[in-house]
């Protein structure tokens, strides 16, 4: 059984030709996802703004 | 006095997130909501940023529930730029959660919106995020079959072209407005798609965009992605060395940014690499880099794949020894986290190797009679549980047709 054992050897290389199906690794790597973004100190500073900003036309209407 | 207080804790929730700590920033919020605020605006940025911060610690369902709160409350007091970004967030997270219809139509009215206020950076970045929704849509379906990138039935097509089409779009815009942080994540998710669709070419020559603005920013992680995504496009292309030039840039970023997940990856990759340009030594040598990172993060699926690899490189190389060493404990670890496809593998591999060492033919034949009868039962099913997250979406190694062929 050595020449069969031989001949089976030589066939199980040629079995592991390699082959890109086989070998894939659906690995892709993607972009992060991009968030909307709302802020309290973005809106509290605007609100704030705005006041000052009435504030001050309000003090130099009443001068 | 209790306004204030909200508020207070509110911009300390801000600032947590803002500095990186979602965890702690989470607490503040919540306690913001407890205490409550007649300020609508203010507590629809309080349901945002909560909804936001739920979604980068992974716990969409929650996000789920404040992204819907803060649209909810949008609408009502009729913020149209409130109620798109709600809608866009919403739709990020209902696609996260594979619910793509509803994730369509939130950022469908995102895109709506941001075109009725002219609002061109919100437009793009609704385009942006519907071009991801039907990219995971298609990637969902395709994963569902056993295809490779190229050969996809047509829902899977029509999902994918929509999703390259919406980043054409954006790129359009964001190139009109000089935006190149957009640029470079619309060319790296164009390129993905490009890639699943088989135009090879095409993939290559978005991320290779994508590599040049993540080298103008410095940015070391979007580069690694471009080189891994460069060498998974090359390897299709049938260019293998200049794939193993790719995966090496990326092994040496991986190992500069201390990510030994992704170190594993890349070894893992190498060595599939190698054993296509039939370097066994080569591809030996870094699928056993790929085992001790496997084994150190306690990953057995992967310990699994790299012991598959390793066995079929000592096949390759004669060394029936080593091959059966490793045979044997893939599958064990197959049996371990009920991977039957793996067990399959591992069974014929083994049956194959005690074949060429004239053991028992009769042991041999009753093995391939019930790894048949695993085939047919377990065809299609893949394990889940138990995955190292960089190797989530790694193909499970599938027997070729030829390969099959020459067992029958």
């Amino acid at each position: 059984s050595q020449p069969l054992a031989g001949r089976q050897a030589a066939e199980l290389q040629s079995k592991v030709v390699p082959s890109k199906q086989i070998l894939h690794s659906d690995n892709m790597e993607m972009e992060p996802e991009t968030m909307e973004t709302k802020s309290v100190t973005e809106y509290f500073s605007k609100l704030h703004m705005g006041s000052l900003v009435y504030s001050c036309t309000s003090k130099r209407k009443n001068k | 006095r209790m306004e204030a207080s909200c508020l207070e804790l509110a911009l300390e929730g801000e600032r947590l997130c803002k500095a990186g700590d979602c965890r702690a920033g989470v607490s503040f919020f919540e306690a913001a909501v407890q205490v409550g605020t007649e300020d609508l605006k203010t507590l629809s940025a309080i349901y945002s940023q909560l909804g936001n911060a739920y979604f980068y610690l992974h716990e969409y369902a929650k996000a789920l529930e404040y992204h819907h709160h803060d649209l909810t409350l949008a609408r009502t007091i009729g913020d149209l730029l409130g109620e798109a970004k709600a809608s866009g967030n919403l739709g990020n997270t209902l696609k996260v959660l594979g619910n793509f219809e509803e994730a369509i139509v939130c950022c469908q009215r995102h895109l709506d919106i941001s075109r009725e206020l002219n609002d061109k950076v919100g437009e793009a970045r609704a385009l942006y995020n519907l071009g991801n929704v039907y990219h995971s849509k298609g990637k969902n379906v395709a994963s569902a079959g056993t295809h490779d990138p190229g050969d996809l039935p047509d829902d899977v097509k029509n999902a994918l072209q929509k999703a390259a089409n919406y980043y054409e779009e954006n790129l359009a815009i964001v190139t009109e407005l000089g935006d190149r942080a957009a640029q470079g994540r619309a060319f790296g998710n164009l390129g993905n798609t490009h890639y699943l669709l088989g135009n090879f070419r095409s993939a290559v020559l978005a991320h290779e965009q994508r590599l040049l603005i993540a080298k103008e920013f410095g940015d070391t992680s979007a580069e690694r992605r471009a080189y891994s995504n460069l060498g998974n496009a090359y390897i299709f292309l049938g260019e293998f060395e200049t794939a193993s030039e790719y995966y090496k840039r990326t092994l040496q970023l991986a190992r500069q940014l201390k990510d030994r997940a992704v170190e594993a990856q890349a070894c893992y990759s190498l060595g599939n690499t190698y054993t296509l340009l039939q370097d066994y030594e080569k591809a030996i040598d870094y699928h056993l880099k790929h085992l001790v990172i496997a084994q150190e993060l306690n990953d057995k699926i992967g310990e699994g794949r790299a012991c598959w690899s390793l066995g079929n490189a000592y096949t390759a190389l004669g060394n029936h020894d080593q091959a059966i060493h490793f045979a044997e404990r893939h599958l064990e670890i197959s049996r371990e986290v009920g991977d039957r496809s793996g067990e399959l593998t591992a069974r014929l591999n083994l049956s194959d190797l005690q074949m060429v060492l004239g053991l028992s033919y009769s042991t041999n034949a009753s093995m391939m009679s019930e790894s048949r009868a695993v085939e047919n039962t377990f065809s299609g099913t893949r394990p889940r549980a138990g995955r190292r997250h960089s190797m989530e979406n790694m193909e499970l190694m599938k027997l070729t047709p030829e390969k099959v062929q020459n067992w029958n």
